[in-house]
């Protein structure tokens, strides 16, 4: 009768080699499992490659979406300025030149006046309407200025005082970066009028060594996470796009009793810097 | 055990404990998956790190486990790349694709001879 060797084992694994083997998986250095009877190749660092590429397409198609969505705003902020404005203010010169012309009766002086009256809200509304699709303020005014017009406006438009704190001055950023941090506050100033139930605002625009950051906090409600996560919520996504096209970084964090606060941080080198910072 | 990012294990008392750090020649035993990325990137960490630190004193040896797995489970290496370093010291075994030259180093006690 034969002797039977026994089956070839493998020797135990340790406990610090199985530690090991999962820290390498976990920091994706691995590309094969070796198992006693097959190899398993595991392409995680692969994947994640492909998924990085990925997103950073897809975020490249999402910076030139923005680009040309904000040639056509100004666009369209043109010819409502020039052609609707014009016609508005040709409007109010007739009506001006009417009441100088017509009987003056009470009934016709009223009916003019409120009509006169009414085309001057519509020529304020108009400049709005262009100044909101195109902020050609910061082209005129540069970032930290139409930032402080952004929060007198803020105030003025909804009654929630608005403080604007800057350590910034002599400074002027490129066109794309002041229309990405404008956009971007534009919508948490949007959101704290929508939603935050908030008695005041403070807006930041802070030089921190290499890197611009900008806050917007209320004191109201405080956003929640389910809101935060919410698909398509207080325009969270557009902002965090519009962030990370800068090559920056946004968090929004809510507290029921601290309000919401929106920080943003871009790196100084991609808004282009001319001029000098304190 | 050494707890670097590679996670280097030692086998002490394999080799003399007298050899000294950073002298002698070095054989390294490297197991690769083919050319997948990480093993790749360990051939290519590999043969800088040699050709910088170890000019003239290194043998290289690379186990393909995609042909050879017997080699492998002997070995008892269990992911790719697994580097390990026979000589002059006691036997270290590196896991990863070596891209952390300064914890190569240490884990081979290579500290001292940076260029």
């Amino acid at each position: 009768m034969s002797r039977r060797n026994p089956p070839a084992r493998r020797p135990t694994t340790g406990t610090q080699d199985a530690e090991a083997v999962i820290h390498a998986l976990r920091t994706n250095q691995v590309d094969a499992i070796v198992g006693d009877s097959h190899v398993m190749l595991v392409r995680l660092k692969q994947a994640e490659t492909n998924l990085e590429s990925s997103r950073d397409q897809l975020r490249a198609l999402a910076a030139r979406l923005e680009s040309q969505r904000e040639s056509e705003r100004a666009q369209i902020a043109r010819e409502i300025h020039d052609e609707l404005g014009q016609t508005l203010t040709s409007l109010q010169l007739g009506l001006a030149w009417l009441a100088h012309t017509v009987t003056p009766t009470q009934p016709v002086r009223t009916k003019l006046a409120s009509m006169s009256s009414l085309v001057s809200a519509s020529i304020r509304s108009v400049r709005d309407v262009a100044v909101r699709l195109r902020p050609g303020v910061v082209d005129e005014l540069g970032l930290v200025k139409t930032l402080r017009a952004e929060a007198r406006a803020f105030r003025d438009n909804t009654g929630i005082p608005c403080r604007f704190e800057t350590n910034l001055r002599n400074i002027t950023f490129d066109r794309e970066g002041s229309i990405g941090v404008f956009r971007i506050v534009q919508a948490a100033l949007t959101n704290v009028a929508r939603h935050a139930r908030a008695s005041r605002a403070v807006m930041t625009l802070m030089k921190r060594r290499d890197t611009l950051v900008v806050t917007v906090k209320d004191n109201g409600r405080g956003i929640t996470s389910t809101q935060r996560a919410k698909p398509g919520s207080c325009g969270v996504i557009g902002m965090q796009e519009r962030a990370l096209a800068l090559g920056g970084t946004l968090t929004l964090v809510g507290s029921r009793d601290k309000g919401t606060t929106l920080t943003v941080h871009i790196p100084l080198s991609r808004m282009l810097i001319s001029g000098v910072a304190p | 055990m050494r707890t670097q990012m590679l996670k280097a294990r030692t086998h002490a008392g394999r080799k003399s404990p007298a050899a000294t750090a950073g002298s002698g020649t070095y054989a390294f035993r490297l197991f690769v998956a083919g050319n997948e990325s990480n093993s790749t990137e360990a051939r290519q960490n590999l043969a800088q790190l040699c050709s910088t630190y170890l000019k003239g004193r290194h043998r290289i040896e690379i186990v393909d486990v995609l042909k050879n797995a017997a080699a492998a489970i002997k070995h008892r290496v269990l992911v790719t790349p697994t580097l390990i370093a026979i000589e002059p010291q006691r036997v270290v075994t590196l896991l990863g694709n070596l891209s952390d030259t300064r914890q190569v180093l240490a884990a081979l006690r290579l500290n001292g001879n940076r260029p």
